[in-house]
Parts: C-alpha cells; sequence; structure tokens
C-alpha cells in the first residue's frame, strides 16, 4: 500500500457539467443538473442533500458504475464517462473501492474470503491473495476474525471487512455511500475514524455520502446538493 | 477474473432443502434413464451372447426367429452333409432342434406367462460347450425328463428341481436337472429330450431349426451360398451371432427408446425445476450480484459462476441417480422377448459408458436449465449493489 506523498493540490477527481436525466415512463427526470466539482487527491470529502436530491447518483458516476447523460469526468488523469461498460468495470477493478450502507458482504464467504474477491481479477497469486486479505484485515483491526462469517460478525465490523476489501486493491479512491447509516454511534464513530485514518495514513482520497451531521463533520469538506445542484 | 467455486458450494448448500428438492428431480430422470440403458444393455448381452461365431443356423426362408420356422427332417440331414461344415469322425456337427412356447404359471404373482421349451438331443450339447448343470443331471433320452434355465428356475410353478410342470395337457415333465450358459438366452428356457417333446405336441419329422458348426467362420459364406442356392429346400441360413443380435435388436431398442422418452419428458420438468431454483436463488442475490458487478467482475464471470453452479446442483442430482441406478444392478427382470414370445429374465448391466451418460445428461440439464437465469444475473446492473 502506498503512503502519503505531499500532493495535496493535485486534483484527483475533476467533473464539468455533468447532467445525469433519467426516463421514467416517457417522461425525462433531471437528477443532476451541469454539475462542476473538483475533489482534490488525499481528501476526505462529505456529500450531503435531501432524500432524491441525487446524492447516490452523483458517486455512481464518480464510482464509474454508471455513465453520466452528457458532461466530462476526469479521474486521476482518465476520462471515465464515455468509457464502455466492460471498459468501466475493468477501471473499477483497479481504482475505486466500495464501501456500502449495508455492508454487501457475500454471506457464505468467510472475512478473509470476501476481501480477497477483488484481488480475483488482479493478477496476483494466490498465496500473495490471501497475505494481502490478511493484511488489510489486521489493518481495519480484525485479525482475530479472519474466518468468521458475515453472520457472526456484529454490524460494525462487518463494515470494516467491507472497508478492508475496499482497500485491499489498493484504490486511489474510496467511495462510500452513508457507509455508517445501518451503525450505532459508537460503531459509527469507529467507523469513520477508521476512514480518517485511511486518509490521512495512507492518503485515499475518500468521498462520502452521508446524512449525519456528525458524519459530515469528519470530512474535510462538505459538499451540499440539493435538487441535483450544489447549493453555494 | 474466476468466481471461486466454494462460492457456489456454499450458496447451495445455503439454500439446501431447495437445492436437495431440485437434485432429486434430476436425480429421477437420471435414475431411469440409466435404469433403461442397463436393462437395454442387459437384453443385448442375454440374446447377443447365445450365439459363437463358427455356428451357423439354419431356418425356413422368410422366417424371423426358431418359433415360426418348420425344416423337414430328411432337410436336416441335407444340410448337415454340405460343405464348410465340420465333422467330428463321421458324424457331421449339427443339432435340428425343435422350439415350442408353453404358458405356466408364475410364482410369486398372478397369471401365466409363456416359457420357451427346446427339444434337443445330444448335438446341442456338444454345439454349446458353455452349457453346464448346476444342479442334478440332464434329461435322460426319451424320458420325460426335463432340465431348467437357471434363470426360470423357481419363477413359474413346477420349475424347479425335483418338481414336474406340464408340457402338454395330461403330460407330466420331471425338472431333474438346472444348467446356466454364461448369461445368455437359454437360461431363460427348458430344455427336455427332442422326441419327448415332438411326440408330445405331434410335431414328428420336422424341427424348427438346423445349427451346424463349421470348419471356421471364415466358412460360412459358402456354407449360405450352397443352402440358399437350392430354391427348392426354401432354407435360409445366418450367423448365429447375426441371429441372436437381430433377436436382441428389437427389445433392445424397444426398451431404451421408451427409458429416453420417459425421461425426456422427465427432464423437462426436472430442468424447469432446476430454472425456478436458480432463478429465485439469483433474485434473493441481486445485491449479491450487483456488487460483484461493481467489484469490476465481468458479466461473462457472473454468467459462467451461475452456469457452474446450476451444473454443480445437476450434477449432484446426477450422481445420486446413478448411484441408485447401480443399485438395480442386482435387481432381475423379467419380460416378454418380442422375437421369441417367451418369458425372458434380464438383469440390468451397469456399464461405464451408461454412467458417463447419465452424467452427461445431468450436465445438460444443468447447462440448459441454468442458462437462461445465468443470463439474468449477468444483466443485473452494478447499481443494484447501491439498492436496498
Ligand atoms: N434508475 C433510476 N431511474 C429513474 N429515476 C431514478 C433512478 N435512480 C435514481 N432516480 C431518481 O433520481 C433521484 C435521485 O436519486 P438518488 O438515489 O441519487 O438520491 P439520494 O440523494 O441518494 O437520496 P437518498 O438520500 O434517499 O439516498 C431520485 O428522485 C430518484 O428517484
Ligand atoms: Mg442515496
Amino acid at each position: 500500500m502506498t503512503t502519503n506523498v505531499d500532493r495535496t493540490a493535485e486534483v484527483l477527481i475533476r467533473i464539468r457539467g455533468v447532467t445525469k436525466d433519467y426516463a421514467r415512463g416517457g417522461e425525462v427526470v433531471k437528477v443532476l443538473e451541469a454539475l462542476d466539482l473538483d475533489v482534490n487527491r488525499g481528501s476526505f470529502e462529505a456529500l450531503m442533500g435531501p432524500s432524491g436530491s441525487g446524492k447516490t447518483t452523483l458517486l455512481n458516476l464518480i464510482a464509474g458504475l454508471d455513465s453520466p447523460t452528457s458532461g466530462t469526468i476526469e479521474i486521476d488523469g482518465q476520462r471515465i464517462d464515455r468509457m464502455g461498460e466492460g471498459a468501466l468495470a475493468k477501471w473499477r477493478s483497479n481504482h475505486v473501492g466500495f464501501i456500502f450502507q449495508s455492508y454487501n458482504l457475500m454471506p457464505v464467504l468467510t472475512a478473509v474470503e470476501n476481501v480477497e474477491l477483488p484481488l480475483l481479477l488482479t493478477p496476483v497469486r494466490a498465496s500473495e491473495r490471501r497475505k494481502r486479505a490478511e493484511t488489510a484485515l489486521r489493518v481495519v483491526g480484525l485479525a482475530d476474525r479472519m474466518s468468521h462469517y458475515p453472520r457472526q460478525l456484529s454490524g460494525g465490523q462487518e463494515q470494516r471487512v467491507a472497508i478492508a476489501r475496499a482497500i485491499v486493491i489498493d484504490p486511489v479512491l474510496l467511495v462510500a455511500d452513508e457507509p455508517t447509516g445501518d451503525l450505532d454511534r459508537q460503531s459509527a464513530d469507529d467507523v469513520l475514524t477508521l476512514l480518517d485514518r485511511l486518509c490521512k495514513e495512507m492518503g485515499k482520497t475518500i468521498l462520502m455520502v452521508t446524512h449525519d451531521p456528525a458524519a459530515a463533520d469528519r470530512a474535510s469538506l462538505t459538499h451540499h446538493l440539493d435538487k441535483g445542484r450544489f447549493r453555494a | 477474473m474466476i468466481i471461486p467455486l466454494r462460492y457456489n458450494l456454499r450458496s447451495l448448500f445455503v439454500r439446501r432443502a431447495t437445492t436437495a428438492a431440485t437434485a432429486i428431480g434430476i436425480a429421477l430422470v437420471v435414475f431411469v434413464l440409466s435404469s433403461a440403458l442397463m436393462l437395454s444393455e442387459g437384453v443385448r448381452r442375454t440374446l447377443g451372447s447365445a450365439g459363437k461365431a463358427d455356428v451357423a443356423i439354419v431356418l425356413r426362408k422368410g422366417s424371423s426367429a426358431e418359433l415360426e420356422s418348420g425344416v423337414e427332417d430328411p432337410q436336416v440331414a441335407l444340410v448337415k452333409a454340405m460343405p464348410g461344415v465340420r465333422r467330428a469322425g463321421a458324424e457331421p456337427a449339427g443339432s435340428g432342434e425343435v422350439v415350442v412356447v408353453i404358458a405356466l404359471e408364475k410364482l410369486g404373482a398372478s397369471g401365466v406367462t409363456n416359457v420357451g421349451v427346446r427339444g434337443v438331443l445330444e448335438a446341442a450339447f456338444t454345439l454349446r460347450p458353455d452349457v453346464r448343470v448346476v444342479a442334478g443331471r440332464r434329461a435322460a433320452p426319451g424320458a420325460d425328463e426335463a432340465m431348467v434355465g437357471i434363470r426360470l428356475r423357481g419363477r413359474m410353478k413346477g420349475l424347479d428341481l425335483g418338481q414336474s410342470f406340464e408340457l402338454k395337457k395330461n403330460r407330466p415333465v420331471q425338472v431333474v436337472g438346472v444348467f446356466d450358459d454364461g448369461g445368455s438366452a437359454h437360461e431363460s428356457e427348458v430344455w427336455v429330450d427332442r422326441e419327448v417333446l415332438r411326440s408330445s405336441f405331434g410335431r414328428e419329422g420336422s424341427v424348427s431349426s438346423v445349427r451346424v458348426r463349421l470348419d471356421s467362420p471364415a466358412s460360412f459364406e459358402a456354407f449360405r451360398a450352397n443352402v440358399e442356392q437350392d430354391k427348392r429346400l426354401g432354407l435360409m441360413a445366418q450367423r448365429e451371432t447375426a441371429y441372436y443380435e437381430k433377436q436382441s435388436e428389437g427389445t433392445s431398442l424397444f426398451i431404451s427408446v421408451l427409458g429416453s422418452l420417459v425421461a425426456f419428458f422427465f427432464s423437462l420438468g426436472a430442468m424447469i425445476g432446476a430454472m425456478n431454483t436458480m432463478y429465485a436463488s439469483i433474485a434473493n442475490r441481486q445485491r449479491e450480484i450487483g456488487t460483484m458487478r461493481a467489484l469490476g467482475f465481468s458479466r461473462t464471470s457472473i454468467l459462467f459462476c451461475f452456469l457452474v453452479e446450476a451444473v454443480l446442483l445437476s450434477l449432484a442430482g446426477g450422481a445420486l441417480g446413478a448411484v441408485l441406478s447401480l443399485a438395480m444392478g442386482s435387481v432381475r427382470f423379467s419380460m416378454i422377448n418380442f422375437a421369441s414370445f417367451s418369458e425372458v429374465v434380464f438383469r440390468f448391466e451397469p456399464t461405464p459408458q451408461i454412467l458417463a451418460v447419465s452424467l452427461v445428461v445431468s450436465m445438460a440439464m444443468g447447462v440448459l436449465g441454468g442458462f437462461l437465469p445465468a443470463v439474468r444475473a449477468a444483466r443485473t446492473s452494478p447499481l443494484a449493489a447501491m439498492r436496498g
């Protein structure tokens, strides 16, 4: 895993004029309208806004899960807004770590097997995969839970396994959609502290959608979305 | 790039109730199919193994089986005297035999069944060196005695050592021996002295068939040309092996076709079952699959992953069905052979090929039943990972 290099001023995510429309029953719904956004490398930024304002939609575009209707998205110097589906999948597997509200672990795989999963998409050999997965679990403080199944873990532990899975490929970018939404205060704080450490100690750029002002406070910068536009 | 097998295995295990129900459906198909193929193989071996390469059988022209054929005694002598027939000293090696069918009461089941009775002389044994008396002794020439094939023993009333049955009304015959013949169809026959049979059925002066041992298998064509050249004889010659193969063809084909048809219709049901199971299981795993897509697994690897899961499921069923059908190996099955209208007892004969066919068929069911669900899984959007 890379250590933090001083490149704080460098822009990692550059979004220009991004629009996302959905067709719903013959009617076009504008979910995102002409958004511009820059996110610096190594920063921990939050995205807030009312329900339906387009937070998840924007995060999905940045993470390469979906493509914008118009506009450009450049991440780490690469334009992803016009990539085809296959190219996007490959790009995601090398550049993005995902943290979901409901953890999204595979229930039939153990913690360490879950963490290994993204490495199957890389040329890393089996023995090395296991070693890296174990290291990632150690980073999130779950060295003693390697062979537990998700159902044997608490919500906070599950989310930390998911964070280990997100960092195991050493991505430039971590995206988190309400990562503390299903957690109690204490577990939420632990997860936020962990994210903060990943940003400060490992130089990860983190973009987090949240409804929780306390969570947003942990970020260095908060963007407010409202009806598909940024509020000044 | 490939999602590990243990993901599929454990997913199947987690849903073990539906997995088991689906697998049992597939097991049933494989059981029916492989049992039918085993029985068909049993028929082929039983009927087919009675023939010898260097023996020719001569029947009346146009008859498809011994039962329909008749050959006059003087013709028997002519056939035996033909060139190509092996001689043991002065006497040519040949056997004129009479075959009739009688009705006997079944044991352990109600009703009567047809049993083939063969009237033989000493020569019948010379031509069939595999025939062994396993209990008692041979029927004495001219005596009202019989030997029963081992597969018939105890299956019909009167057909066991020391018992007697009616060859014809008021013509009781005593069973003095039991014989086997290496699994051939003769084991489902009763053998009596030829003259006893002829006199009780009023068939003096003719036989059903003539068998001769040739100098070598290669002598057959010349022998046949000689037999069939003389149009007045009205006879035809076949290799004994070919004759029995033809005898078994119909029955064996009938069983495999019937079994395959039944298995085919069952398999439609089992495939729909597998398809439903996979659809349901994939619907329950939308978020899991979406997550894999988000992590970067391609549509192809998801498709492959769920095809593999369906194939694992059906292979489990196939293996179960194959094992169950192997248990049929010890079962004897008796049925009327079309060619001789008499009851023949068959065994289910397992072969490696039949096992292979069973597993291939179950795999095919997995691929066919799993394909559409796997396509649906592969079409899962990575956005599904974000949804509740
Ligand atoms: N696939 C889709 N088809 C049609 N409309 C969609 C689709 N996805 C999202 N939308 C709409 O886009 C809008 C923004 O949705 P989005 O999920 O981005 O909101 P959000 O800010 O994340 O809300 P929440 O805080 O409730 O998660 C909503 O009105 C939603 O109904
Ligand atoms: Mg949302």
